[in-house]
């Protein structure tokens, strides 16, 4: 794991410093809302319906079990025992008063985090695939090009007040698990004639408009990363909208000048850089790789071990994955116990699992943008161990990837933007579907809910993507289909009239009777049905069956 | 503040300023207990987004709103309602 320099603490304990003042100067009167506002959003801090919300960054999901053992705490002094892990891999809390806020960055700041960038119109917390560096299919750890764009971007002057948000996403395989391609730059590090650069997509995103990034590098070598980068955010900074909201984002700057001008504006510009600004030397790169090597001996070798155990079997077919290196297995650990909250983790759970890496994982945590948590390293043969003490925390649950892994925002609940609630659709759909059988039937499925069209839950790209609308003030869900956001990204078509909560559950109930009743085989999945059959077919059987 | 309200009844609602906490404008005060919240009358709407303000500049609360009420004095909105009763699950 990356570890703070010198530098890094002192910009940290700077910036905290600095809020502990604004917040003083707040509460004293000295500063209005309207001043405020913009500086506690730099640091993560918004208001929602009830209280204040803290959004943590957990950078490119990747967690320590002393820094997760610390966001236990945080919620337990100054919060209601609970976090809630986002869909771009950070931690949210939903209750902490202004004046505990300098406290808990304080806090923060001792175990190497903060919430930084977390909000505003600046460039976000660098996603990545939680699987970087123990997956064999990636061409090289994307860890460290996070950790040299997360430098690069702290506090950048010239980005610092972007036309609006700015979110990055770097992989380094065929197969995307960090929804790349609906970022405002997606990154994939690919291998071209033995060398490593990287493929350069611009201008996807969710919100109220959809669009799947667009690649305008084949091939970028590694040293002109920041080059590229900034002559990318230059173009942006300079001529994204800034007169209307919802237009300001980088995906409509393409649009509307078109793919091959914004290219050429952003080669025109990368040449001015060229070899002059941030050429990426041998060194630099090499000491921040130092910090992302494996934590084992590559050779060790282990056996799972043989206990006939029925749901020991189940959760170990469902959320453990081969590791790079054969000793080691990947645990998925899920955040969608049946019936509760997605990606929310108690204070006892997160101090569980924070002993449960350390003693078993080499003390790292991943988070992952579908809202769940993983232990990057466990020897085989502390697997059933592992399970043991993660059902003892109720952290077993064997649904990973299947139906009731369902992505949801905060929604109505807590949310001052959404329209409708989110969380209580999900809890439907998870109580509904939790049998095991029925849902190892259905398959592989994701269903991503959001309760406004700002798409935090991702509704747009979900195999089955619910929006939640106010339909003259009342709540009524809409349905897309066909959306995904792994390496076919594709945004899912609204199948028609919305549904009111009462019938969502027979409407998706439908939905999941057309899908099987027009599967080939078990192992035809539910795109591929989709893509097959079309959405009429799902379309006739939802609304004959089910009035909206 | 009052643009777009429905209705003839309301309380004017904020969150506090030092705990984010939900609070309504009670006589003179402001109150988590909605029991002491203050109905207001459409006539009345001007007079009270002036007291919202002064509070504003009071560093006493902070986003203020007016909570629509059905004739029987009831919250109408389900947004309203969360906010007072909490999360729904």
């Amino acid at each position: 794991m990356y570890k703070y320099s010198e530098k890094d603490k002192q910009i940290v304990k700077n910036r905290t410093k600095e809020f502990s003042l604004q917040v003083k100067r707040r509460i004293d009167g000295y500063l209005t809302e309207e001043e405020f506002k913009p500086l506690r959003l730099m640091n993560g801090l918004y208001l929602q319906l009830h209280a204040y919300m803290l959004r943590v960054a957990i950078p490119y999901g990747e967690l320590s079990h002393q820094q997760l053992h610390k966001l236990a705490e945080i919620s337990e002094k100054y919060d209601k025992n609970y976090g809630h892990f986002t869909t771009r891999q950070n931690i949210q809390f939903n209750w902490p008063k202004l004046e505990d806020v300098p406290k808990i960055l304080e806090e923060l700041a001792n175990v190497e985090m903060h919430a930084i960038q977390t909000s505003g119109n600046c460039i976000r917390n660098i996603s990545c695939d939680h699987f970087a560096g123990i997956n064999k299919q990636e061409v090289e750890d994307p860890r460290p090009w996070c950790e040299i764009i997360r430098k690069w971007s702290t506090f950048h002057p010239e980005f610092s007040f972007l036309p609006r948000k700015f979110k990055i996403a770097v992989i380094a395989s065929e197969n995307d698990r960090a929804a790349m391609k609906v970022h405002d730059i997606g990154l994939r590090l690919i291998k071209k004639e033995g060398e490593t650069g990287f493929e350069v997509y611009v201008g996807g995103g969710q919100g109220r408009s959809p669009f799947i990034a667009k690649k305008i590098k084949g091939f970028l070598k590694k040293k002109h990363l920041l080059n590229y980068l900034e002559a990318i955010l230059s173009v942006y900074n300079e001529l994204g909208r800034r007169d209307n909201i919802y237009k300001a984002r980088i995906k409509i700057l393409i649009n509307e000048l078109g793919e091959k001008k914004l290219k050429d504006l952003v080669d025109e510009r990368f040449k001015k850089f060229f070899e002059k600004k941030l050429t990426l030397g041998v060194t630099e790169l090499e000491e921040i790789k130092k910090s992302f090597q494996l934590p084992f001996d590559k050779n060790i070798r282990s056996e799972v071990p043989k206990i006939k155990n029925k749901d020991f079997k189940i959760w170990r077919d469902q959320n453990v994955l081969n590791h790079k290196y054969d000793g080691h297995s990947i645990v998925m650990v899920s955040l969608k116990q049946y019936g509760k909250p997605p990606g929310d983790a108690s204070a006892l759970q997160m101090k569980s699992l924070s002993e449960i890496a350390k003693k078993y994982s080499y003390g790292e945590i991943r988070v992952t943008h579908e809202q769940n948590l993983v232990l990057p390293h466990v020897l085989n043969s502390n697997l059933y161990s592992v399970w043991t003490d993660l059902k003892k925390i109720k952290l077993a649950t064997a649904n990973i990837g299947l139906i009731t892994d369902t992505i949801c925002c905060p929604g109505m609940d807590y949310c001052a933007l959404a329209t409708a609630r989110s969380i209580p659709i999900s809890q439907k759909i998870s109580q509904h579907f939790k049998n095991q059988l029925l849902q190892k039937k259905i398959g592989k499925i994701k269903i991503k809910i959001s309760g406004c069209i700002n798409a935090c839950g991702h509704h747009h790209v979900g195999n089955i993507g619910i929006l939640g609308l106010d339909k003259n003030g009342e709540e009524s869900y809409q349905i897309s289909l066909g959306g995904s956001a792994d390496e076919k990204t594709n945004i899912g078509q609204i199948v028609g009239p919305s549904f009111t909560e009462d019938k969502l559950i027979s409407a998706i109930e439908t939905i999941i009777k057309t899908y099987e009743d027009n599967r080939l085989n078990l192992e035809d999945d539910f795109i591929s049905v989709f893509n097959r059959v079309g959405i009429d077919k799902f379309k006739q059987d939802l609304y004959e069956k089910n009035n909206s | 503040m009052a643009k777009k309200l429905k209705g003839e009844l309301f309380y004017l609602s904020a969150n506090d300023l030092k705990t984010g906490e939900v609070v309504y404008y009670s006589n003179k005060s402001w109150s988590k207990n909605l029991k002491e919240a203050r109905v207001i009358r459409r006539e009345e709407i001007e007079e009270f987004e002036r007291i919202a303000e002064l509070n504003e500049k009071k560093c006493k609360i902070i986003s203020p709103i007016f909570v629509e009420l059905s004739d029987d004095g009831k919250i109408k909105k389900l947004r309203d309602i969360i906010r007072y009763k909490g999360i729904t699950f």
